[in-house]
């Protein structure tokens, strides 16, 4: 078990490695001269020549890319091009609107298990098939689409509830979340329920419900302790998994409805041509997938005790 | 257990076995008219768009649905029905070109990943979870970064997202297959491994492969949609799904039809799909019958 | 009165999935404290009668007739109370399958504490009650295993698990679903004298399902013999065993290998009830060619098997875990003889034929096949022996590849030689179905569309379409009904007669290898421990594995 566990941290570090790597080769092929944008067009030759000598740009990548993990050790992770702020501080800022969105979302999804819980158990019966058609429908249309529905539904023809900016004072938040966590959220409530309702259906056939059956434990009993928790733990390692599908979708629903977040931040560094900007948001991305899918497998791996050692 | 006697059944009359299990519901068949509709418009595109689709006529921007335009014109004056038209074939380029690298290249990368030592497995499976760390759309804006907004930046951004879950797919079915018996058979009487790969291990990996990327053409649908939207996919005046709901949202205020009539295709396409794609997975996996 | 003392009382019972009848117009009594036998083949209907009795019949199941009672109450009216009253307090039931019938999630205490959740006493009470009852069937340690979850136990450890848990609340029925059949030989005895001995404690009845006969004679009462849904003979086992009345029971009793004491050329099969037994042991023997150099030999084979490194361990260096698969292991197979290789699961039988097809790596010795060392032949070498050497495996349906229909299966090894251009491959194909029995109309089926013992048939039909000189058949009989496996040791035998085919056989029903072997073969944990011709290991057993193994298979009283 601690061996995994450390196997699993190494093995999620080195992914970062690699993909802060990849990155930076990519980003030098971003056309534009960085100290150009940075010192204005006014700036002599001598100026800019001194900024590449500080930022390293005429270095060899590898150097670049040594002194780049050497920033990112102490929390550098360069400086906006447009605000001279350092990144760092700049995706601190927007980072928890971005934060709450995610957290929504994810709460949402959760909704998720009892729906397919209760189809699973009531097999082929009208809330299965109901629910069935309605999930798959659901996770089928794309976020953005559901975002553009839901605004044109409760926001301009109902006018229920607003479709941008995040809001200031706590009701105010909670009501511009509303329609954002939905637009990402309908789909993982429906996705959830799917893959719920396959995995207990799944475990209702297995032999060793049917020998607690034989026992005469409760039915409720059985679907807590017999059934749910043999099933669940493959879901949360979806979950996890798919916080990188959330964030994604996240950074189409920031723009769709003017929130500020990570993902407006993006979107604007790629259109300004502000490479640090988008090096250190891609980057924080990166780090917070690995990091929530490393977290879901070592959870997976500790509900099941079929994986610890073996004592005999 | 009842031994129930089975009728022989020839490849045909199993493949018409399949269809009529699929027939019997109508969501499916529904599905399975709108993936035909979509294809076929997709292809005949040019031909069947009443107006041409980026030809602008000011004077009547942004009129309603009316006779002479189903769906009425956009902030241009274009028809918003020709540009849909030729948007599916835009769609269809897209879903049938991404898909199809991004199977090649993740079923190969698959296969070698099965049958290579531990090490070039490790390596490869340590490629396929670093791809699949970096956050989709993020990369996307990456890739336009670099290469500008373009039908095939979408492409390379698909490809990229999706190839390392067909090889793992690949990898762990070829995995399975390789200890069965059968397998064993066949190395027991001297097959040689082109032949066991080729007759006995690829058809019985490419169905659950197959069914996987035919659900993630509405993935392919939804990432250009966004893309578009944000006025980073397909450059215009060339008219397609995403980039006409974008125009819609402008003017969501004023002429909200221009939306909803672009948001029909998206939903009808990718729920189709996906209910397709269902579908022929669960009857074609035993353990979920009955 | 006579209806007191009946626990189970079932009459003209009919139960049906969708169309297809399972059971048909049963009629079974069952007494107190009585030891009832279900005797059937697969398909008979008898687990699906069982778990009528407890109430756990598969959603697609209808009883459609007949009255079932427990004590004079009407099961067949209870509501879903009152059958939760019943389960696990007055009727029990154990299922087929140790591994799987347990919670992975839950430790062995806290199964069988929520066993007792109509109890009102506290959890300690509860667990000193799963204590006494693990004591009760003799599991060692059985303190630490309360602690433990499912997957450190030991299969057998695991059934006696299941076992403690329907004995802990002194039920008056248990219901024992094919419990042994997943169990190597000297496992099931263990369990078996477990049982009786439990009965004696307890005094309940129990209802014991299976298709061993052998442990019926040993363990039951009473009997009751099912076929096709229905239930030909009833009574005890005493009477039904030596004098059978139903024509059924005669011939299944007449057909088990076990029961033949006699060496014979042909077994009794269900459509041809004659045995045929060896006239002239002299003429048997004439098909041996001892004075040949050997078919197969198999000079101290070694094979070991390490568990592969994970980092950590590759990064310090550390040895991968070793397991002694096959240690030093010689065998021989005369031309025309037929070797039995017999052990338990886990023995390493199956992996010296993987090592001798070099499907698994030797570390060592030597497999002479016409004066070529297998082991360092090239693989361009071991093409030319595959075409006189072949491999029966061992899961029937399993080993041929599901895509692939069986007349194109059974000359797959002509196409692999590449010998097809010269062959007409489809008569080739009607040649050997025709051999092994099968109608030429199976070419166009495919593998899961066929029964067990037909999908064995093909494989041998495959086995042999290169005229082998040698055939080393992994378990041919395993999974088969008892009756079957007459039709697969009578195939073989034929063969043998016809083409002086060498055969090693890998297996662990002794019953079968008496008649069909010349020398037996004894693996125990790796290790050849006895060899012998037949007769004399059978009768005269010196080692004491050998002992063993031989009381758990062939000895009726326990």
């Amino acid at each position: 078990m601690i061996g995994y566990t450390v196997q699993r941290i190494g093995v999620a570090i080195l992914i970062v490695l690699l993909a802060t790597t990849a990155l930076f080769v990519m980003i030098q092929f971003v056309p534009g001269d960085p100290a150009n944008v940075m010192l204005g067009p006014r700036a002599t030759p001598e100026l800019k020549e001194a900024l590449r000598e500080r930022l390293h740009l005429n270095d060899p990548i590898y150097i670049q890319i040594y002194y780049f993990f050497l920033g990112l050790l102490q929390g550098d992770l360069g400086v906006d091009l447009t605000s001279n702020r350092p990144v760092t501080s700049i995706i601190a800022e927007q980072a928890p609107y971005t934060a709450t969105l995610v957290i929504s979302v994810l709460l949402v999804a959760l909704m998720g298990i009892p729906i397919g819980t209760y189809a699973a158990v009531h097999r082929g019966g009208s809330f299965d098939q109901i629910s069935g058609v309605v999930s798959v429908s659901i996770i089928a249309v794309p976020p953005i689409v559901i975002g553009l529905y839901l605004i044109l539904l409760f926001a301009i023809q109902l006018r229920w509830l607003p479709a941008i900016g995040a809001g200031e004072g706590f009701w105010e938040i909670i009501k511009h979340l509303v329609l954002p966590t939905l637009a990402i959220g309908l789909t993982w409530i429906g996705y959830v329920s799917r893959l719920v309702r396959a995995s207990v259906i799944e475990v209702l056939m297995q032999n060793h419900v049917k020998t607690a059956r034989a026992f005469g434990i409760p039915e409720n009993k059985i679907l807590r302790r017999y059934v749910l928790r043999v099933a669940l733990p493959a879901t949360v390692t979806v979950l996890g998994v798919s916080i990188g599908f959330i964030l994604s979708t996240d950074v189409i629903v920031e723009i769709l409805f003017s929130r500020p977040g990570i993902g407006k931040l993006i979107y604007d560094a790629v259109i300004s041509r502000n490479y640090p900007v988008v090096m250190g948001t891609v980057l924080a991305g990166t780090i917070f997938i690995v990091v929530a899918t490393t977290l879901s497998d070592l959870l997976n791996v500790m509900l099941d005790p079929r994986s610890r050692k073996l004592n005999s | 257990m009842t031994t129930i006697t089975v009728k022989p059944l020839t490849k045909f009359a199993r493949i018409l076995q399949i269809i009529r299990e699929l027939c019997s519901s109508p969501l499916v068949v529904f599905s399975l008219v709108i993936v035909l509709l979509f294809f076929a418009v997709g292809i005949t595109a040019d031909y069947i768009a009443p107006y041409d689709p980026i030809k602008i006529d000011i004077r009547n921007k942004l009129s309603g649905p009316s006779w002479d335009h189903w769906l009425g014109t956009d902030q241009l004056g274009r028809d918003v029905l020709s540009r849909l038209i030729v948007g599916t074939k835009i769609a269809l380029y897209l879903a049938v070109t991404s898909v199809s690298i991004a199977l090649i290249i993740g079923i190969v990368l698959g296969m070698i990943a099965a049958f290579t030592n531990q090490w070039i497995d490790w390596a490869l499976l340590l490629v396929f979870d670093t791809v699949k760390s970096f956050p989709g759309i993020m990369f996307a804006l990456t890739i336009v970064a670099l290469f500008g907004p373009s039908v095939n930046s979408i492409v390379v951004v698909i490809v990229f997202s999706t190839f390392p879950s067909y090889a793992r797919l690949v990898r762990t079915q070829v995995m399975s297959l390789r200890n069965s018996e059968f397998i064993e058979a066949q190395r027991a009487m001297g097959s040689s491994l082109p032949r066991i790969l080729r007759l006995h291990i690829l058809p019985n990996v490419i169905g659950p492969v197959l069914i996987v990327a035919s659900m993630d053409v509405p993935l392919v649908i939804g990432v250009e949609a966004g893309l578009s939207f944000l006025g980073l996919g397909v450059r215009p005046p060339t008219p397609s799904w995403g980039s006409i709901l974008n125009d819609g949202f402008l003017f969501i205020r004023n002429t909200p039809w221009i939306v909803f009539a672009a948001g029909l295709p998206l939903i009808l396409t990718t729920v189709a799909f996906t209910s397709l794609g269902e579908s022929l997975r669960d009857i074609l996996d035993p353990k979920l019958r009955k | 009165m006579q209806n007191k003392n009946n626990l189970i009382n079932i009459k003209d019972l009919g139960i049906n999935f969708g169309k297809a009848s399972a059971v048909k117009q049963a009629d079974m009594i069952i007494k107190q404290g009585q030891i009832m036998g279900l005797v059937g083949e697969s398909g008979s209907g008898k687990s699906t009668l069982a778990n009528a009795i407890i109430g756990l019949l598969p959603h697609a199941a209808n009883i459609i007739g007949g009255t079932m009672d427990f004590e004079g109450r009407d099961m067949l009216k209870f509501t879903k109370n009152q059958w939760q009253e019943l389960r696990g307090r007055e009727i029990s039931y154990v299922s087929q399958d140790p591994m799987s019938a347990l919670n992975p999630t839950l430790r062995i205490g806290q199964l069988m504490v929520d066993i007792q959740y109509g109890s009102d006493d506290t959890n300690e009470v509860k667990l000193k009650c799963a204590l006494d009852a693990l004591e009760q069937v003799r599991m060692p340690n059985s303190k630490s295993r309360l602690d433990m979850y499912p997957h450190e136990l030991s299969g057998g450890q695991k059934q006696r698990v299941c076992i403690a848990m329907a004995i802990m609340s002194r039920p008056k029925l248990l219901i024992a679903d094919e419990i042994t059949t997943s169990l190597d030989a000297t496992l099931e005895v263990q369990i078996i004298k477990l049982l009786k001995e439990l009965q004696s404690e307890i005094g309940c009845a129990m209802l014991f399902v299976t298709h061993h006969l052998t442990v019926v004679e040993a363990l039951c009462d009473e009997v009751t013999v099912m076929y096709n849904g229905v239930i030909r003979e009833t009574g005890s086992v005493q009477k039904v065993f030596s004098s059978p009345s139903d024509d059924y029971t005669k011939s299944l009793l007449l057909c088990d290998p076990a029961r033949i004491q006699e060496k014979c050329r042909r077994l009794p099969v269900m459509s041809k009830l004659e045995l045929k037994s060896i006239s002239d042991p002299k003429m048997d023997k004439a098909r041996i060619d001892l004075l040949a150099v050997p078919a197969l030999s198999i000079d101290n084979l070694r094979v070991n098997f390490t568990k592969q490194r994970s980092l950590i361990d590759l990064l310090q260096r550390r040895p991968g875990m070793c397991i002694e698969a096959v240690k030093d292991a010689t065998l021989s197979v005369a031309i025309g003889e037929t070797v039995a290789l017999v052990g338990e699961s886990g023995s390493g039988k199956s992996t010296i034929a993987r090592a001798v097809f070099r499907l698994v790596k030797a570390q060592g010795g030597r497999v002479l096949f016409d004066d070529a060392d297998l082991l360092k032949a090239t693989p361009h070498e071991m093409r030319a022996v595959r075409n006189r050497m072949s491999m029966m495996m061992q899961d029937p349906i399993g080993s041929l590849s599901p895509r692939t229909t069986i007349g194109a299966a059974v000359v797959e090894p002509y196409i692999i030689s590449g010998q097809s251009s010269e062959l007409n491959l489809g008569e080739e194909a009607n040649r050997l179905l025709e051999l092994v029995g099968l109608p030429s109309d199976f070419s166009n089926r495919y593998p899961h569309e066929l029964s067990g013992g037909q999908a064995r048939r093909v494989g041998v039909a495959r086995a042999l379409a290169l005229n082998p000189k040698l055939v080393i058949a992994d378990e041919p009989t395993a999974g088969l009904d008892v009756s079957i496996q007459g039709e697969v040791f009578n195939l073989l035998a034929s063969l043998r007669e016809k083409m002086k085919l060498s055969i090693l056989i890998i297996t662990h029903n002794l019953h079968v290898v008496r008649h069909l072997a010349d020398r037996i073969v004894i693996i125990y944990q790796g290790q050849i421990v006895e060899t012998g011709d037949t007769e004399t290991i059978m009768s005269n057993p010196a080692h004491d594995y050998t002992k063993k193994l031989l009381a758990a298979n062939l000895q009726a009283k326990y």
